[in-house]
């Protein structure tokens, strides 16, 4: 039996059967004392038998004629590429990979119609709420701990003067912030927490010609978004907080960002 | 028919699969199996005697699809293309889909084309690491990183699909 240190490397190797039989049982040893290794191998199997199943019919659909007629030499063979559509679609799939996960969220609102820019605002908003909340490790690119520079940071490449609101007296307290596409311009984002862990997030952006305020959310349990739009910025409040208490957040939130951006 | 032609015909529901899974939208992924068969066919004597049909005419796909990515990235034409993009994102309507799959397969569609198709070959059409390296032109070590970061990624993806479908945020 081979005696070698095994790796996240190996786990691939094992899923697609590469790795040398001599092996194996030395590497179902290691996958057995390391948990995590094994949690990974056993997901990674079970997406694949999903990626598997999600394409499995394909192989039983009847061959399109026209296909089929390519090979028989009844369509007349053209030597330059038929100016066909799938490269659209291959454009399309460019256009989601280019930015990640990020991406994605943000392509969204460009493939969509023009929204009223509230609800744009909104969706934004609780869009990375959703996602970046739930981080526990890399929830916000710059922490509380660093809140002066995250102030000025994020006032230069937001364009507005941005001042942290503070929402002790709420229950809340900063955890940290980050920046984000929104739309044609740049978002700041900032994180609260309270004791138990609950977690509310500010997304403020520059861009507004228009005076509006709201609530947005979807009439399911999820988060919900109340927001502002005066002139040269918007704001949104986004939380799963019961209705009143998100709403005193946003007040106090809303007039400590006011005075901050007068000042 | 001759040998090859009936060769090729045999291969052609397994080049559907492969771009499908690059493409997602069924009447693009069967342009782009159009496109290699015509190619295939013009270079019938190419093809050598022995060699695999599979993988030959694999290697022609890829090639089409790969010189198609780049060219798109080089003239940032996915930007310019909102609506076509759009359309093409959307499933055919006679396609059921379950909700896992239709997750997995927007997945796959959000992690970049070298990594998705290097994830592909191996884990759906099942060559080895040699065969796939081969067909995609890579050296193994590539394909190996592609696989492993293509899987982590793909994790990723449908680990925020799970969230945002729990929390339901935004209605369409």
């Amino acid at each position: 039996m081979t005696r070698r240190d095994f790796s996240e490397r190996d786990i691939h190797m094992a899923l697609d059967d590469e790795l040398p039989v001599d092996e194996r049982v030395a590497y179902d040893v290691w996958l057995e004392a390391n948990p995590e290794m094994k949690a990974r191998s056993v997901r990674y199997v079970a997406d694949r038998a999903a990626l598997r199943a999600a394409f499995a019919g394909v192989l039983d659909e009847p061959v399109p004629a026209r296909l089929q007629n390519i090979v028989f030499g009844e369509a007349p063979v053209k030597t330059a590429p038929s100016s066909s559509r799938w490269w659209r679609a291959a454009a399309a799939a460019a256009m989601l990979a280019i930015g990640g996960v990020g991406g994605y969220v943000a392509g969204i609102d460009h493939l969509g119609l023009e929204d009223p820019a509230e609800d744009q605002l909104a969706e934004q908003a609780i869009a990375a709420h959703v996602l970046y909340a739930a981080e526990q490790r890399h929830a916000v690119e710059v922490p509380a701990s660093d809140k002066d520079h995250l102030q000025t940071w994020l006032s230069n490449r937001v364009g507005l003067k941005l001042v942290a609101p503070d929402l002790a007296a709420q229950g809340f307290q900063l955890v940290g912030g980050r920046l984000l596409p929104a739309g044609e311009s740049k978002a700041a984002m900032l994180l609260y927490e309270d004791a138990k862990g609950e977690r509310i997030s500010l997304f403020v952006t520059a861009e507004s010609a228009e005076k509006t305020k709201g609530t947005y959310g979807s009439e399911e349990d999820g988060p919900e978004a109340i927001y502002w739009l005066d002139k040269g910025y918007g704001c949104a409040v986004v939380g799963s907080l019961p209705r009143a208490q998100l709403t005193a957040v946003a007040k106090s939130a809303y007039s400590q960002l006011v005075a901050g951006l007068a000042s | 028919m001759d040998e090859k032609k009936a060769a090729i015909l045999g291969e052609i529901p397994r080049l559907r699969r492969y771009a499908r899974s690059l493409l997602r939208d069924r009447d693009s992924a069967d342009d782009l199996v159009q496109d290699c068969l015509e190619r295939a066919l013009v270079r019938l004597d190419n093809w050598q005697t022995g060699e695999s049909p599979r993988r030959w005419l694999f290697t022609i796909m890829h090639h089409l699809f790969i010189d198609q990515m780049r060219k798109v990235n080089r003239r940032g034409e996915a930007a310019m293309l909102p609506l076509e993009a759009r359309e093409a994102q959307a499933a055919p309507a006679e396609q059921v889909e379950s909700i896992a799959s239709r997750e997995i397969i927007d997945a796959l569609q959000a992690i970049s084309p070298d990594r998705r198709a290097a994830l592909v070959m191996v884990a759906i059409e099942g060559f080895s690491y040699a065969e796939a390296a081969n067909i995609l032109g890579v050296p193994a070590g590539t394909l190996m990183s592609r696989i492993a970061r293509g899987r982590d990624e793909l994790r990723g993806l449908l680990d925020d699909a799970a969230r945002r479908r729990a929390i339901r945020i935004v209605e369409k």
